[in-house]
């Protein structure tokens, strides 16, 4: 071994000091134009930027700091590409070397994204994400399947929730990797793997929690989303938060933004429904209690009319008519003879108003001729001389016609 | 056999429908006493079948273990035991 006490002895703050010195001094790191795409971006409420820049292989930390990022004219974001000018240095204080980004320029889009949109393209064209083929979910689910890690958060939530909805459900969990190169393979394997012999599923929540554009990668893969597609079980994708979009998404039956949503939106409120059901069913109840009231009421009510049609209340009513008419006729005629004495009487008023005799008790008189009793009413009837008998109220008188005087009239 | 079974199976949905349509039907009160009785009966037939359709099912939180390509197990799922089973596929 070696000679322990020539050794330098160093402090970890001293040794990291020197070795930020040997990056400054290298004049390769400083001011250096680095090609690669943002991951993990965080723009921090401080205003300093913080973010992973990677290629295939490699990734390296990198921060920008507010005083240069206020020079940007575009917001980086996860999956692009860009170059970015700047000084590699070391963070003493965590001994990791990183990026102290001046400027950002953008180049072009990521490469994974491109790959998305070219997939995602594609199966597009093939009809995979087509609605018309996209099948729909029972109302009431008994048994599911859940594919997604065992582990995460996920698979809880979708259990607590689910049951929390429905208690008496049948929750198949299936256990998965949800990230990695070999994820989207064992995924799309299992999906097959029930479908061979879980035919009776109702449906399969697939998916997993949030994470960046590359822990989700495995549900943008064309084996996973060629599974989706050929599942006779529906598919119900859920993965990640609510802004992220995969494949999987477009292609499954339904697509939900997180595992917690799929249950939320696929299982049924169980309380809901039987509520539901009550309340038609008493409904329905009333609806038949007042029927039968209805109909009770109109069965008295027929009774009733028949009784008034029967032959014993038309015979009545008979009597009641002829009484009635034999009233009304007795009536009438002793209004009619009570109307001819009445006429009667005024009639024989009048006879006694016109007779000879009350005109003459008036004081006029009637002149007759003797013999012959014709009434004088000219001069010429009579010559002078003849005897004529003038007739008054209570007598005559016998007189003699002296003289005839024609009077003007 | 279980085409069969799915070709009696009426979705929860039209069990509905169809007892919405006879709560209508009953409070239009056009129906005959002999009808509404009827309606009434297949009413509370419906509300049955509901009922148990929702409740047929037994709680089950399982696991799969998949063996090989044909070969599988079904056992009680637990969180801790979830990451040692990933990798038996």
């Amino acid at each position: 071994m070696n000679n322990y006490k020539e050794s330098k002895i160093y402090t970890v703050s001293k040794l990291n000091k020197y070795i930020k010195k040997l990056f400054e001094n290298d004049f390769n790191l400083q001011d250096v134009w680095i090609l690669g795409e943002i991951s993990n971006f965080n723009l921090h409420s401080s205003g300093h930027m913080y973010f992973v820049l990677k290629d295939k292989e490699s990734q390296i930390k990198c921060v920008m700091f507010r005083g240069n990022n206020y020079t940007l004219r575009f917001m980086p974001g996860d999956g692009m590409k860009v170059k970015v000018r700047g000084d590699v240095s070391v963070y003493e204080k965590r001994g990791e070397y990183q990026l102290y980004a001046k400027e950002i320029i953008e180049a072009g889009k990521g490469e994974l994204y491109l790959a998305f949109e070219r997939l995602k393209e594609k199966l597009k064209d093939e009809g995979l994400f087509s609605e018309e083929i996209k099948k729909k979910l029972p109302l009431i689910p008994h048994h599911i399947a859940v594919i997604t890690s065992p582990t995460g958060a996920a698979i809880r939530d979708v259990i607590t929730i689910s049951l929390r909805r429905f208690p008496n459900l049948s929750i198949l969990v299936v256990p998965s990797l949800v990230q990695g190169t070999f994820a989207a393979k064992e995924l799309a394997k299992k999906i097959d793997f029930l479908n061979k012999y879980f035919k009776d599923l109702d449906f399969i929540i697939i998916g997993r929690g949030g994470g960046s554009i590359e822990e989700l990668w495995a549900f943008n893969e064309e084996i996973l989303a060629r599974s989706i597609y050929n599942s006779k079980i529906p598919i119900v994708s859920a993965v990640g938060h609510e802004t992220d979009f995969t494949i999987s998404d477009f292609v499954a039956d339904l697509r939900c933004p997180t595992p917690s949503a799929a249950a939320e939106m696929t299982i049924p409120d169980k309380n809901n429904l039987i509520n539901n059901l009550s309340l038609l069913n008493s409904k329905m109840n009333r609806a038949v209690k007042r029927n039968l009231e209805l109909k009770t009421e109109n069965i008295n009510s027929a009774s009733r009319s028949l009784k008034y049609q029967g032959p014993e209340n038309k015979i009545n009513q008979y009597y009641q008519y002829i009484d009635e008419f034999s009233i009304r006729l007795n009536s009438r005629i002793r209004h009619r003879i009570e109307l001819y004495e009445e006429r009667i009487k005024k009639d024989s008023q009048r006879l006694g108003s016109l007779s000879p005799w009350a005109i003459i008790a008036r004081g006029y008189s009637i002149c007759r001729k003797i013999p012959g009793k014709e009434i004088i009413k000219r001069l010429e009837q009579i010559d002078l001389g003849a005897k004529i008998e003038v007739i008054i109220s209570d007598g005559k008188i016998l007189s003699k016609v002296e003289k005839k005087e024609v009077v003007p009239s | 056999m279980k085409n069969k079974k799915k070709i009696v199976d009426i979705p929860f949905e039209e069990y509905l429908k169809k007892l919405e349509k006879i709560v209508q039907q009953l409070e239009e009160g056009e129906l005959t006493l002999d009808e509404s009785v009827k309606t009434y009966e297949e009413g509370m037939n419906i509300t049955k079948l509901c009922l148990e359709k929702l409740n047929k099912t037994k709680k089950k939180i399982e696991q799969l273990v998949i063996k090989s390509e044909e070969n599988y197990s079904i056992k009680p799922f637990s969180e801790k035991e979830g990451e040692d089973t990933i990798n038996e596929y």
